[in-house]
């Protein structure tokens, strides 16, 4: 029944630019557990619309909800409150293209720092938690290592970890890989797999078209800020509808 | 020369460093406001900003100093030479390092923030925690290279009569007329405060970018 409704949910979320409009009117209904890939295009507003998600970018317009915690932004509404953003991110991890590890702080401090203070756990507490991350991810004896002793595979383990540690309901994933050597983005694409089986819900920005088939439970299509088609990505992967999305397609699987 | 006349200019690098330390401390702190009200997310804030950095830079630090001394004294309020060297220094020095931090903070890149924020961070501890260490970093060369402008400049405080090394060489060259010998000491006595500093932000800044591995 719970999965039934509606987890994670983004309703006529419209974004300008000054007079560019980079989203128009797009709407997702995520329930928990799923695992939701956008692919399309570059410029199609893809990593505009999964920023509107943990609103890093605030929508010109739109409705939010993930979980109990419901969020209208627009004309006529107030914008979203200190605590109300907190609440928002603290539920919902995000994984960058250019991990954004914090370089003066150890492996192990990056991953403790929003547990300690965001969730006010005590020091043992959340060295414990990030060691049992760490170990996950097969990084734990990097654990006192700065980022910039870390390869960019493993940077990008750490930022998955430093994500997890604060036991988000949703993960954002924003081309994950795509800073990354193929071989080493396959590593990536291993944990993110991992993390899905476990239940993770997770909505993925993605060129990884193998992925988007094999791990994802819906596929979203956006081209030019709007979703042409979505659904079962067996389906629109293999005999897509619209005239964009084969065009796209065929682009990127080079047939 | 009597070593008696040297030992007296040489005291007034107590005064020297008074005046370049507190200014580049009140200036260290208040770089944060300037530096903030430059990338302020209100407009007006920022051009006001941008107005007032550009007026204290385009005149000199001596004029700024005589309308602080004597200038505000005719309006009614009287500072000491001291206070009025701190007071004009300490603006001039906001005004200087907030555009160092400005530099530095526009280095940091958009991703740390985003990231400090996608994991919940408030912005106190934005500030603290992940803007101020990697900025701080980045610019304290640049911060070193103003201290040293900054004691430089301090010798500017004898103007309006404040004890400090470079006034009592000058008192010590009308009496004696042995001006070579007195400026050239002060002269070696600045030399020998700023190079520790030089030497000291360098091995700082090496330090740091072994431990983190950064450019």
């Amino acid at each position: 029944m719970a999965r039934e409704t509606a987890y994670l949910s983004a309703q006529h979320i419209t974004k300008d630019f000054g007079s560019t409009r980079v989203l128009d009117d797009v709407s997702m209904d995520v329930k928990a557990g799923d695992v939701f890939s956008i692919i399309g295009p570059s410029g199609a507003g893809k990593s505009t619309f999964l920023r509107c998600m943990n609103l890093l970018e605030t929508p010109t317009s739109g409705t939010l909800q993930i979980g109990d915690f419901t969020i209208t932004i627009g004309p006529g509404h107030k914008h979203a409150t200190k605590k109300e953003l907190a609440t928002l991110r603290r539920n919902v991890g995000m994984v960058f293209q250019s991990f954004n590890l914090f370089p003066h702080l150890t492996v192990m401090q990056n991953i403790c720092l929003a547990q300690r203070r965001v969730l006010g756990r005590g020091k043992e507490e959340s060295c414990e938690r990030a060691l049992v991350l760490l170990d996950r991810v097969g990084l734990k004896d990097k654990a006192d290592a700065y980022p910039g002793r870390c390869s960019g595979g493993q940077q990008q383990r750490v930022a998955i970890a430093r994500s997890l540690a604060l036991d988000p309901q949703v993960m954002l994933f924003d081309e994950p890989t795509s800073a990354l050597d193929p071989e080493v983005g396959a590593e990536i694409l291993a944990v993110m797999r991992e993390l899905a089986n476990e239940g993770m819900t997770m909505m993925v920005v993605t060129h990884e078209m193998g992925f988007a088939r094999e791990v994802g439970d819906q596929v979203f299509v956006m081209v030019d800020g709007r979703i042409v088609e979505s659904g079962d990505p067996h389906q629109v992967m293999g005999d897509p509808s619209h005239e964009r999305t084969k065009q796209f397609l065929s682009a990127v699987l080079g047939r | 020369m009597e070593i008696s006349a040297l030992w007296y200019i040489a005291q007034g690098v107590v005064w020297t460093v008074a005046i370049t330390v507190l200014s580049f401390l009140f200036g260290a702190l208040g770089g944060v406001g300037v530096a903030g009200a430059r990338v302020s997310a209100h407009r007006w804030i920022r051009i006001m900003a941008r107005g007032v950095v550009d007026l204290i830079r385009s005149v000199p630090p001596l004029v700024w100093l005589f309308i602080v001394y004597f200038g505000l004294a005719e309006l009614g309020l009287k500072f000491s030479p001291f206070q009025s060297a701190i007071i004009t220094f300490s603006i001039i020095a906001s005004v200087y390092l907030g555009e160092i931090y400005r530099g530095g903070l526009a280095a940091l890149g958009a991703g740390q923030i985003e990231a400090a924020k996608s994991i919940g961070l408030g912005r106190p501890d934005l500030l603290v925690r992940i803007i101020a260490p990697q900025v701080l970093r980045t610019v304290s060369p640049s911060m070193a290279t103003y201290g040293i402008g900054l004691l430089k400049d301090s010798a500017l405080a004898s103007t309006i009569g404040v004890v400090e090394m470079t006034f009592r060489a000058n008192q010590v060259a009308q009496n004696t007329g042995q001006g070579l010998t007195a400026f050239a000491f002060v002269g070696v006595v600045y030399l020998l405060l700023s190079a520790p500093v030089g030497i000291w932000t360098r091995r700082f800044d090496a330090r740091l970018r072994e431990k983190y591995l950064v450019a």
